[in-house]
């Protein structure tokens, strides 16, 4: 029992990591049906940002507030130089731009932050020794930062839904997903929406990474590649168009991680079942869910047509 | 009479593909008009050069003001609003927020005393105000389309064939309350129309639209004693 909860909340943490970052690709794809493959690169490009705030003297929390504040303004920059002109041209040249993007921006911090490659240290926002945690029924133990991790998550997309269902700009936000045109003839500006929407993707992309790199004490070139490809499962799982859904995917996600990663070793004892056996395991969750609701948990069936 | 829309040498079309071919429209402050015409003559691609939808050459000039140029979000806050065809309603968003969405262009004060006006006027949707958009029936639709509609406050309201789907019944119901709109509160009002003998009742002027280029243009009277016309669109 003790050891199954112990599973869980590991994989809690990492899971809403997952939820995060899925949270941003479904903000993208709401407002314009684009898958964007750069999400995660966004954000390592962000944390690597961080970083180099915090090396330069400024506490952590506060470098992690400008890098996304500042990713804030490049994901709509983004937006604005690259992503709307090709999609004036198809929508497969953005597919394409967003694969771009990836490559240059995984690149450009390799070239930019010496060290990137083996990996920099990156620190935690929450209290980190040995003994931090609380301790639970069965032997289980909950570290302060994983806690940490989770509430930060939770209370981030506590924000995001505030947003969108109490705020006019998330009415708007709801109108353009919903009908562009019919959003367009009730006086939105569509075009800043989305300008907007990969603002906010890439400023919750940034705290994401941050929030990786603090749990791995490392940030490198690779950082995000497996977040990332988690992040989409389960955006793909909640239904690509759902917050709600990329929530409960990124959450599902990191406990089935958790658990498919540790029980097998623990009944063969072996070491040799892992991560990569756990995206696996993942993804065939996510094909069967999909043969059965191609929609995804929380999707609306517009995106069945995708 | 005070023209609100003057339309001149409208051309409007879809890429390379040029579907209206210049013609002269002029909509009187206080009026209904309709346009008349097949299927597939242009109306919907007038409709939507009028509220900046699509890229239109000629010269459209609402209230005075040119808006040949203007993007559809500020054509809104200038005052013309569009019910497009299909009703175009946000479906997944609640009848409340529906309204609230077109009220987007006005400040918050107002808004709620404005959606108990139009519940008062569509009682039916007074009572499903949280349902889902896509719950409500095809009439029940129409109706919140043309009440989202009224909720940015036009001067000119824009109905693509508002009765296409909907039973006789609530077709007269809906024409009945475009009917009030003009003579209560004074809207103006322009109506594209297939179905057209209700329409040519509450019309002041009417266009008849064939291939892109107006055929027939005259008041509601006129256009009813055209042989031709009539025969064609009124089917008597
Ligand atoms: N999105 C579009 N792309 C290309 N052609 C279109 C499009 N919409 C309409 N058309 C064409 O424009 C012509 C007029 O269509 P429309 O304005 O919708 O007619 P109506 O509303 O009178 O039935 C038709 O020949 C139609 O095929
Ligand atoms: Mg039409």
């Amino acid at each position: 029992m003790g050891q199954l909860l112990q599973y869980i909340l590991n994989g809690l943490a990492k899971g809403s990591i997952y939820s995060l970052i899925a949270l941003g690709l479904v903000v993208i794809y709401r407002g314009t049906g684009h898958l964007n493959f750069a999400q995660g690169e966004m954000a390592l490009f962000a944390t690597f940002g961080a970083w180099w705030i915090h090396d330069h003297g400024v506490p952590l929390l506060f470098a992690i507030t400008l890098a996304a504040a500042l990713a804030f303004v490049g994901g709509g920059v983004i937006e604005f130089g690259l992503i709307r002109p090709a999609g004036k041209k198809s929508p497969f040249a953005v597919v394409v731009v967003t694969i771009g993007l990836f490559q240059a921006l995984n690149s450009l911090s390799g070239l930019l932050f010496q060290g990137a490659g083996t990996g920099l240290p990156f620190g935690t926002l929450f209290p980190n020794k040995p003994n931090d945690f609380f301790r639970l029924p069965g032997d289980a133990i909950w570290r302060y930062e994983n806690v940490g991790v989770l509430a930060s998550v939770l209370a981030i997309t506590g924000i995001l839904f505030a947003l969108f269902q109490k705020t006019k700009v998330g009415l708007a936000m709801r109108m353009v997903a919903n009908n562009p045109d019919s959003a367009k003839l009730s006086g939105v500006s569509t075009t800043r929406i989305l300008m907007l929407s990969w603002g906010i993707s890439a400023l919750i992309g940034a705290i994401g990474g941050a929030l990786v790199a603090g749990i791995n004490t490392n940030v490198n070139l690779a950082t995000m590649f497996g977040v990332f490809l988690l992040a989409s499962a389960a955006a793909t799982l909640g239904g690509l168009d759902s917050p709600l859904g990329a929530v409960v995917g990124g959450l599902s996600l990191g406990v089935v991680e958790s658990l498919v990663s540790n029980y097998p070793k623990d009944w063969w004892a072996s070491s040799y079942v892992g991560a990569d056996t756990s995206v696996a395991v993942a993804f065939l969750i996510i094909l069967v869910v999909l043969l059965v609701r191609p929609a995804g948990l929380f999707g609306s069936s517009r995106v069945e047509r995708v | 009479m005070n023209a609100l829309l003057e339309v001149r040498s409208l051309r409007a079309g879809y890429g390379a593909v040029q579907v209206l071919h210049g013609f002269d429209m002029r909509v009187n402050e206080g009026e209904v008009a309709v346009i008349l015409g097949a299927n597939g003559a242009g109306k919907t691609t007038t409709m939507r050069a009028i509220s900046g939808m699509i890229q239109r050459k000629g010269s459209i000039v609402f209230d005075g003001e040119p808006i040949t140029r203007t993007p559809p979000h500020e054509i809104v806050r200038m005052g013309i609003a569009q019910v497009p065809q299909g009703r175009g309603t946000f479906t997944d968003l609640s009848v409340a927020d529906n309204l609230r969405a077109g009220a987007y262009v006005h400040k918050g004060i107002h808004i709620e005393s404005d959606m108990r006006e139009w519940y008062d006027v569509f009682p039916r949707l007074s009572e499903r105000r949280e349902q889902k958009a896509g719950s409500l029936s095809g009439g029940e639709q129409q109706m919140l389309a043309i009440a989202r509609a009224l909720m940015s406050k036009p001067r000119l309201l824009l109905c693509d064939e508002p009765s296409l789907g909907l039973a006789p019944i609530i077709t007269q119901e809906l024409f009945a309350i475009l009917q009030r709109l003009n003579t209560e509160n004074g809207l103006t009002i322009l109506v594209v129309e297939q179905n057209a003998n209700l329409a040519v009742k509450i019309a002041h002027s009417v266009f008849v639209l064939e291939t892109g280029s107006i055929v027939a243009s005259g008041t509601a009277d006129e256009i009813a004693n055209d042989d031709a016309v009539r025969k064609a669109y009124l089917g008597y």
